[in-house]
């Protein structure tokens, strides 16, 4: 059948869309995050791979996991063996509490959502004084060494600035929140070690040549012992390489300081602070007095109800005080000025929510477009380039990795009611009984509709740069909607119309 | 034959009475303005604004148990300014969880409800939303500084399509009738509005020169028919058009009523636009461009 290439077109880019969007409806969960040094980690399991089987028993949803490993660790604390089969590989874990991992359901399609939808944090975050571009990439670098050491996985970092050259750093953590976040991002992360009152030296390259990390010959938990209310302490460890010249300035201060009763010790410690607050102190051994040593072993704890979390503990503080100590202080201090948590709880039904609404509405209008013309071949044909419209905005939108959030969702929305109303415009042009031909008629029909066009995409352009960009998304998702609604399915509507109405 | 005769009947009464038909814009326009001017002067501005715009937290809680009532009187005395709102299912109206926003920043509102629910708020059973002020206030200047350039470039446009002074101005005169008598409405019925609410003015400009681009291209670049046939066929096209956008809307709008604060003030905001589009654009848009369509050909 000679379709015409207008159609043609439309049906190769609705296609591809679809190949953008690309529907799976394979089984099976995703791991969204190992713990670094656990089990699991060691045994080679990595973010990304697909869980297919645990113990032979298949995978399907994310419920079958939890159900599978949770009733597989609730008795006995002995150390069992833990078969997990990815698409990739096969793991063989002993371990006696389920593996350090946390699994999603695999999305159906590469769609993605926004934090709206999906659930996470974000927060913009503006320093007390005004940087520039480099400073603000520094920054985003430094943060994001952070949030790396951390652990935390599925993190964003970007620069944004709004339309009076504010700059922002904008952190996107989607999933679960820290519920140290604020305490995470706000730090300046300024360190500081001292003896008495003399500053021995501070964090960041001038003064710290190294920091021992990830290497258990230099770095880890010492030990873990219980406390006599109950608790558990753990103690870490991990060795620091100073710089030759603040090797120096450690002796010629160590140099007059006095040797304790104990004679073991120097009778001044020195004091550890993050951010002018006091987070450990440590005893100087007495044959480090008036010596110039590159090396020193810092030291610090970690407490909890149990020693699990005495251990979390012990790893977070280390973790901390390493960034800082590599990572040096900024030089100013950051403001949250936004900090959003959205419950992921949300999201599910938000999705639902709108999907219902979407149905809903797109049904309504083919009733009024129906009623209004009584022709059933029309009327599917602008369901259908409606249709199409959607399909091809979030083709594009997954393509170019775009997230849809809620600004993102009400573009859509406007813009397939404004896709419908030239439809309409096509049909009515169409059907006028005018003298002149179809091919005129149509003609004229496309002016009205590159005319609208324009104003919205003049309209629109504003949006993008105000607010610190946070309501980009309506003006990108318009955007790609009318710009394909107006090059790609208006025409192939037209091309159907004129068959339609040809025969 | 019988149409052509109703066509006779439809240009009797509307030449009529068109060139009258053009004050109750005019009234409406200036009443508008005069309520807004007033409005600024006693509020000290065009809205009245929520907390994403002034600064301030919203927390989201689910919790079908807890009485809001309560919840209200109890959280008051320390949050004066502090609004509490249910959220409920679409379906069965039972409740699901409630809305609290305040001008308190989030850790001092988030102790407050903890305290008062008896229990912690995680990211399993609550959303919290935080705006410095600074910020809010940055973003609200920037978006009417949005609105304007955007107003200002649709106008651009307009005037580059049709390149006469008159039908522009008539479109771009109805697309700032529908945004002003919009905000009437919105302040009347005392909406505070969100960021979400300023893209709906956004919005607003879009759809509402649709149908007065589909007027006037129809009127003054055909040349087929009367000038009241054209008028009457871009009518019902223009209606069809409005009509779907309206019961589009207007189902998303009632599916997510309860649900989504953000999305409810947007539909509420283009419904309430959309109907004053039908006004601005069969009434003052179409009377302007007869007038003149009538004044060239004679």
């Amino acid at each position: 059948m000679n379709l015409g290439w207008r159609i043609w077109f439309l049906i190769i880019v609705l296609l591809l869309s679809l190949l953008a969007i690309k529907p799976s409806f394979q089984s099976g969960v995703i791991i969204k995050s190992v713990e670094k040094n656990s089990s699991a980690f060691n045994e080679g399991l990595r973010t990304g791979e697909i869980i297919i089987e645990v113990n032979g028993q298949k995978i399907e949803k994310k419920e079958d996991y939890a159900n599978i490993v949770d009733s597989f660790f609730a008795e006995g604390n002995e150390t069992k063996r833990l078969d997990i089969k990815t698409k990739k590989n096969e793991y063989t874990l002993f371990i006696d509490k389920a593996p350090k991992i946390t699994v999603d359901a695999i999305s159906s399609t590469k769609i993605k959502t926004g934090l709206d939808l999906r659930g996470g944090a974000r927060a913009l975050v503006q320093p007390d004084v005004p940087i520039n571009d480099n400073q603000l990439d520094d920054l985003i670098q430094i943060s994001s060494n952070r949030f790396n050491v951390f652990g935390l996985s599925d993190v964003q970092i970007k620069g944004v600035s709004d339309l009076s050259g504010n700059k922002f750093m904008l952190i996107e953590v989607a999933g679960a929140t820290p519920s140290d976040m604020q305490e995470l991002i706000a730090q300046q992360g300024k360190f500081e070690a001292k003896i008495g009152n003399i500053s021995v030296f501070e964090g960041g390259k001038e003064d710290i040549a190294d920091v021992c990390r990830n290497d258990a010959t230099c770095a880890g938990i010492n030990s873990c012992n219980p406390t006599q209310d109950g608790g558990y302490f753990c103690d870490f460890r991990f060795t620091l390489y100073l710089t030759e010249e603040a090797a120096k300035r450690h002796a010629e201060i160590t140099k007059n300081v006095t040797v304790d009763e104990s004679s073991r010790y120097l009778s001044e410690k020195l004091y550890l602070y993050v951010d002018d607050i006091e987070v450990d102190s440590l005893l100087i051994s007495v044959d480090l007095k008036g010596q110039v040593t590159t090396q020193i072993s810092i030291q610090g704890s970690g407490s909890g109800k149990d020693q699990e979390e005495a251990l979390r503990e012990a790893k977070e503080s280390m973790k901390k005080l390493q960034t800082v100590l590599i990572t040096g202080s900024l030089p100013y201090k950051l403001n949250i000025v936004k900090l959003d948590t959205i419950s992921p709880n949300l999201g599910e039904r938000f999705s639902y929510l709108l999907l219902l609404a979407g149905v809903s509405a797109l049904l309504a209008v083919s009733l009024i477009i129906f009623i209004r013309y009584r022709k059933i071949k029309a009327s599917l044909a602008l369901l259908f380039t409606s249709f199409s419209e959607l399909i091809i905005i979030l083709g594009v939108a997954s393509f170019i990795n775009w997230n849809l959030d809620l600004p993102s969702i009400a573009g859509i929305l406007a813009t397939i009611g404004t896709g419908v109303d030239s439809q309409i415009v096509i049909l009515d042009e169409a059907r006028r009984s005018a003298s002149i031909s179809i091919k005129e008629k149509i003609k004229r029909a496309l002016f009205i509709i590159f005319a609208s066009y324009a104003t919205v995409v003049a309209a629109l352009l504003p949006l993008y740069w105000a607010g610190a960009g946070l309501f980009k998304g309506f003006a990108v998702t318009t955007i790609i909607g009318v710009t394909a609604g107006v090059f790609i399915a208006r025409p192939a509507f037209a091309e159907m119309i004129k068959k339609i109405e040809g025969q | 034959m019988e149409q052509t005769q109703n066509h006779q009947h439809t240009k009797n009464w509307y030449d009529k009475i068109y060139k009258w038909i053009i004050i109750i814009p005019i009234v409406l326009i200036i009443f508008s303005v005069i309520y807004l001017v007033n409005f600024n002067v006693k509020n000290g501005d065009l809205i009245y604004k929520d907390v994403s715009l002034t600064g301030g937290t919203t927390v989201t809680v689910f919790d079908s148990e807890v009485n809001i009532e309560s919840a209200k009187l109890s959280l008051k005395e320390e949050f004066p300014d502090l609004i509490i709102r249910e959220m409920s299912d679409i379906r069965t109206g039972k409740q699901h969880g409630f809305f609290v926003e305040t001008t308190a920043d989030s850790d001092s509102i988030k102790t407050a409800l903890e305290k008062y629910l008896g229990y912690k708020l995680t990211s399993e059973n609550s959303s919290i939303e935080f705006s410095g002020s600074s910020l809010s206030t940055g973003f609200y200047q920037q978006l009417k500084i949005a609105i304007l350039i955007a107003f200002l470039l649709m106008a651009i446009t307009v005037f580059f399509i049709f390149r006469t002074v008159v039908p522009s101005g008539a479109v771009i005169l109805s697309a700032f009738a529908d945004i002003i008598m919009t905000l009437v409405v919105v302040d009347i019925l005392g909406i505070r509005l969100s960021t979400g609410g300023i893209v709906a003015f956004l919005m607003l400009i879009g759809y509402s020169v649709d149908t007065d681009i589909l007027l006037t291209t129809r009127l003054i670049k055909n040349k087929d028919g009367t000038i009241n046939q054209r008028i009457l066929g871009a009518f019902k096209t223009g209606m069809t058009m409005t009509l779907t956008s309206i019961t589009a809307i207007g189902i998303s709008f009632i599916i997510i009523y309860s649900f989504s604060d953000t999305l409810r003030q947007i539909f509420g905001i283009v419904l309430i636009g959309l109907g004053f589009d039908i006004f601005n654009t069969w009434i003052t848009n179409t009377s302007v461009l007869k007038w003149y369509m009538e004044a060239k050909q004679t």
